[in-house]
């Protein structure tokens, strides 16, 4: 991205229920884990990820979506790894 | 439920997902509850409402002696060993932030009067007054021109204090009013302090939200630019309403036939700072060169002397004042009274001791708060509460943020205590480093300018109490009292305004999967 496009990134109004296509992959932080699956927010929209145990939980782990229905704006995806840690952990 | 334990899109789980719990226990332990470790904090805003608002008394010695009793008596609640209360105020009062914003004062303060003993406000007043720049205009151009200073130095308190020196007592010789003067001028700091890459709270928020800082001065810009706009033109519709002060004909007249063009020289050191500052150079290290540059210009073209800069006035009975007397730095005086030094760099720095003992003990009753859990309990509650989706979350991010940043006088020790907390909340939506970073960073610059008891308004002020010694027109009575700016500082509530609208909107929102910060991308 060249530093003009920097400036002109986010000129515009981003919805509060981002959709993702399925068969993609997305790098996300796991909010809550039920001990098998995750679930993680993007804006309202929410994510169940199968195999994000407690352990992802506020980390940054890559997800591929295997099912998303854009009018309820939720899906399910596989874990597929832990990618980054979250900024404020010790 | 499905099979393995996972639950379907649509079922509601909530009981059945944990969070993650970083909750430590407090440190200082309180009776009342971890609430009653703001209460030296609270008890000093007070009295400094009372002190400054309510009886109008600026003086910082008063709100020193507010701040020493709110501590005295928060110590009285604090439930075991009073000892750990007390070295909770030293670890408050030794963070490098807070001293980095005392050097910030004392080096700017010391530039600022040796560009005014130079005749800088001479020179401003002659331009002005050619240019046809009348009382109207010259908050606006103050504006745009301590924004473009502060971007430029990076330290918006520098840039007041160099600011109320020098443009202040200008535009109310040109009859512009000086509560919107001042205004004005910590609106500038805020866009600098906001937007400059070498500013110290841009640095900590892209650091604390994982981001590089080119990026996060990059995507703040839409924002700090329509608050611009829109103050810019908020101090042209109120500098043409708002009336200035009367300053007798004469003096009046007196001051313009002696200003002249040769002060604008100084504009050379101001460039050489924001030069320095611009190529990397420390703040201490470019101001410092600004001293130089400044002290070489007013000894070349005789703008002021060396005893101008710096005299010792010994008394006649001091066993080598005599014999050296000859030294154009040393005036043997008769009165006791005149005994001391004087000069430019003397009365850059004075303003700003007993400033600089405030914002230590602030800083450390802040530490008593944030280690007591008072911090805590109300952050854990908004996020709890409040941050139920992804509007409300960037709503409690503003709002937390901006509570914070009124509270805790000096804004970069602000940001670092609750750059965690934001980056928890956003990251719980998967909002990505350059919206948290700006979200935090919007707030922490502008509730750093606002209240009497923010460190951009209690350096202004400083510097504004050296004016009436050094100018015979200006008198006490033409400072403005700190309370009285607060609706003025344009830049400020409309930065504050366009996060609100922002997160109602989602105009530039950008989540984890738009768009990568680049030093995560880098990881």
């Amino acid at each position: 991205m060249s530093v003009f496009d920097k400036y002109l990134a986010g000129w515009r109004l981003r919805t509060s229920r981002p959709s993702f296509e399925v068969g993609s992959e997305v790098d996300i932080f796991i909010a809550e884990s039920n001990g098998t699956s995750g679930r993680a927010y993007v804006g309202d929209t929410e994510l169940i990820i199968e195999g994000a145990g407690p352990e992802t939980i506020e980390k940054q782990v890559r997800v591929r979506v295997t099912e998303f229905d854009e009018t309820t704006a939720s899906g399910r995806g596989e874990f597929v790894e832990v990618v980054g840690e979250s900024s404020y952990a010790e | 439920m499905s099979e393995n334990g996972a639950t379907a899109p649509g079922e509601d789980p909530s009981d059945q997902f944990i969070g993650g719990d970083n909750d430590e226990g407090p440190r200082v332990e309180f009776y009342g509850g971890r609430g009653m470790s703001a209460f030296p904090i609270a008890f000093f805003i007070v009295w400094a409402i009372i002190q400054t608002a309510l009886w109008r008394i600026g003086d910082t010695g008063g709100l020193i002696v507010g701040i020493l009793v709110g501590l005295i008596l928060g110590m009285f609640f604090v439930r075991g060993n009073w000892k750990t209360y007390a070295n909770t105020i030293f670890e408050g009062m030794t963070q490098p932030v807070a001293v980095t914003a005392i050097v910030a004062w004392i080096w700017a303060g010391m530039f600022a009067q040796l560009l005014q003993d130079g005749g800088f406000v001479g020179g401003l007043v002659w331009l002005a007054d050619t240019a046809g720049v009348g009382a109207t205009l010259f908050p606006a151009i103050t504006f745009v021109l301590a924004a473009v200073f502060t971007t430029g130095i990076g330290t918006g308190y520098g840039a007041s204090v160099a600011f109320v020196g020098l443009f202040f007592p200008a535009g109310i010789l040109l009859g512009a009013n000086p509560v919107l003067l001042f205004g004005a001028i910590l609106s500038g700091a805020i866009f600098g302090d906001n937007l400059a890459p070498v500013s110290d709270t841009t640095i900590v928020s892209a650091v604390t939200q994982d981001a590089d800082i080119g990026g996060v001065v990059a995507s703040r810009f839409k924002y700090i630019i329509i608050a611009a706009a829109v103050a810019f033109v908020g101090y042209i519709v109120a500098g043409s309403s708002m009336d200035g002060l009367e300053i007798s004909g004469e003096a009046q007249t007196i001051f313009l036939e002696s200003s002249e063009a040769i002060g604008l020289v100084h504009v050379i050191p101001m460039l050489a700072v924001i030069g320095a500052a611009v190529a990397g150079r420390h703040i201490v290290e470019a101001i410092s060169w600004g001293i130089v540059i400044a002290i070489a210009f007013n000894l070349i073209f005789g703008l002021a002397s060396l005893g101008d800069i710096v005299m010792f006035n010994a008394p006649s009975d001091a066993p080598f004042a005599g014999p050296l007397e000859s030294l154009p730095v040393l005036t043997v005086v008769d009165s006791a009274d005149a005994v001391g030094v004087t000069g430019s760099l003397m009365s850059g720095v004075s303003g700003f001791f007993e400033l600089s003992i405030l914002v230590l003990l602030i800083i450390g009753a802040a530490q008593i708060m944030i280690r007591g859990g008072a911090f805590e309990v109300l952050l854990n509650w908004s996020l709890e509460n409040l941050a139920t989706n992804v509007r409300n979350a960037e709503l409690t991010m503003v709002a937390t943020a901006a509570l914070i940043n009124s509270i805790i006088t000096i804004n970069t020790a602000a940001e670092v205590a609750i750059g965690p907390y934001i980056s928890k909340i956003g990251e719980r939506f998967n909002l990505n480093g350059y919206r948290r970073a700006n979200i935090l960073d919007g707030q922490t610059a502008a509730m750093g300018y606002i209240f009497p008891w923010s460190g951009g308004v209690l350096a202004g002020y400083g510097a504004m109490q050296n004016l009436p010694g050094e100018y015979e027109w200006l008198d006490q009575a033409m400072l403005v009292t700190p309370i009285d700016v607060v609706p003025f500082v344009f830049q400020g509530w409309l930065l504050v305004a366009v996060f609100v609208i922002a997160a109602l909107t989602g105009f530039g929102r950008e989540y984890v999967t738009d768009r990568e910060t680049e030093e995560v991308a880098r990881v």
